[in-house]
């Protein structure tokens, strides 16, 4: 199928809904969604330091861990959306599939960083170290580096398909790859604590953190795949107006970009 | 199935003959092999001068590394035969599954792979005075199942970048991630064996073998749509 975007960038429903009034339409909605993930991230952070509760173990830096396991859940979503883009850009070989799964792989890779600095702030907290090879943090690191790859892979690769197809092999792979690094270091021997117990007043914080988190996932993808959607628009544009440079035209969209 | 059995021999057949005739992957292989374990000996040091073996945790490091380095080369060297004259759209117009070739591929590169474990081994044994006879079976078989995933996910990548610029590094860059449970669970089985009264890890073996199954199930499926003239 030969889908079209047009140059305000929201992929294949812009065919269908792309007037004027509903661009605009669209641009509010945008501009309120991050107006209220912004208002709940200073509500959640005002939340933190005037109700919750410090550990009496480790004191303010158990913190920490309201952002860390929200980031982390969120990490695995956007790990699921690079799979879920891969298993759709192979069924259909539609681009914009690509295009959503390379938003993901930015945001997988922010929020599994996020994930590993969080994590060993507490590793230093807690046992002294900055770094152990302890599962979680192990964990931790090989979903970084399995999504870290897969962002700096696609600009290597020039043409538009093969890159495609070879990242949507490898974000079916990562993700897969998923449940077997988390059963397989949990050979290393842990000094992580089994399970955490959490008064009633840390677990309504740590529950508040999910939306905030969750949301900016959720924007930083939507906003990086309208601008992958731009960049493949602009470059179709460019291969239209001078077929005879195309050869000398390096595709760059989707991450062919630095 | 005896036909695409016979169809899979037959190339693997072919590419073991271009390999005798040639010997220019098994060759190259074998070296960077032993530069790597020569390289690691230095920075090691020699174990006589202190009189002390290497310990199982350094000999897992060792072998893992020589392995890896060496298996990305036969991935890339058993694709490569295929670009020359344009042999892969030639073996691409046989009326042969996908699946079949990709079998194909694999299987060679285990041939391969196991060809230079065979010549690494005794001599990282040689030179590191580590201890193997013990758990020689355990051994090969955490080597086995750990080679079947990662010359699964190798021969799916090699056969996908060999069209493009991701060769040398960019293919190793590409694999080892993907292969990072192998290593893992490979790595502590070893650490495992060399200990004293070490066992085997039989959810480990399990892992392995889990492992094996998702990298040949995906590869199986997918290396129609990677593979192109």
């Amino acid at each position: 199928m030969n889908r079209t975007p047009t140059l305000t960038g929201h992929g294949p429903w812009n065919a269908r809904w792309g007037t004027v009034g509903m661009q605009r339409l669209s641009a509010h909605l945008v501009r309120a969604y991050w107006l209220v993930t912004a208002a709940l991230f200073v509500a959640v952070i005002l939340m933190l330091v005037l109700y919750t509760p410090v550990d009496r173990g480790m004191g303010p830096v158990q913190k920490i861990f309201y952002l860390h396991l929200p980031v982390a859940i969120s990490g695995f979503l956007a790990a699921f959306v690079v799979f879920i883009a891969s298993v759709g850009y192979l069924w259909s070989r539609s681009m914009w599939w690509d295009d959503l799964a390379a938003a993901a792989g930015k945001v997988a890779v922010l929020y599994c960083a996020v994930i590993l600095l969080t994590g060993m702030f507490w590793g230093r907290s807690a046992w002294g170290v900055w770094w152990t090879w302890s599962p979680r943090l192990t964990f931790s690191l090989v979903l970084f580096l399995l999504y870290a790859v897969y962002v700096l892979i696609r600009p290597t690769i020039d043409s538009a398909e093969r890159r495609a197809v070879i990242c949507a092999v490898y974000g079916i792979i990562a993700f897969l790859d998923v449940p077997l690094v988390y059963l397989s270091v949990r050979l290393i021997p842990d000094i992580h604590p089994s399970s955490i117990s959490l008064e009633p007043a840390m677990r309504l914080s740590l529950l508040a953190w999910f939306p905030p988190v969750v949301m900016l996932m959720a924007g930083m993808i939507g906003t990086r795949y309208a601008l992958n959607r731009r960049l493949r628009s602009a470059e179709a544009g460019r291969f239209s107006e001078a077929p005879s440079a195309g050869a000398a035209i390096r595709v760059s969209a989707a991450g062919g970009h630095p | 199935m005896t036909t695409t059995l016979g169809r899979i021999m037959l190339l693997v057949a072919k590419d073991l003959r271009i390999e005798a005739r040639g010997r220019q992957t098994i060759a190259i292989v074998l070296v960077l092999g032993i530069l790597i374990i020569v390289v690691l000996g230095i920075g090691f040091g020699s174990p006589g001068s202190s009189g002390q073996p290497v310990t199982g945790f350094q000999a897992t490091a060792i072998l893992w590394v020589a392995y890896f380095f060496g298996g990305v080369l036969c991935f890339e060297k058993t694709m490569d035969v295929e670009r020359r004259d344009d042999a892969l759209a030639g073996l691409l117009m046989t009326p042969v599954d996908r699946g079949a070739i990709y079998v194909a591929k694999l299987l060679t590169n285990l041939t391969l792979i196991a060809g230079l474990t065979i010549v690494i081994t005794p001599l990282a044994v040689m030179f590191f005075r580590f201890d193997l006879a013990g758990h020689a079976g355990a051994f090969v078989a955490i080597l086995a199942l750990g080679m079947v995933g990662f010359a699964a996910i190798g021969t799916l990548f090699a056969a996908a970048a060999s069209s493009t610029r991701l060769q040398g590094g960019l293919l190793a860059m590409l694999v080892f991630p993907l292969c990072l449970p192998v290593v893992i669970v490979s790595t502590q089985m070893m650490r495992e064996l060399f200990l004293p009264g070490g066992q085997l890890s039989m959810p480990g073996l399990a892992l392995l073998a889990g492992f094996d199954l998702m990298a040949l199930t995906v590869g199986w499926l997918v290396f129609e749509q990677v593979l192109e003239p």
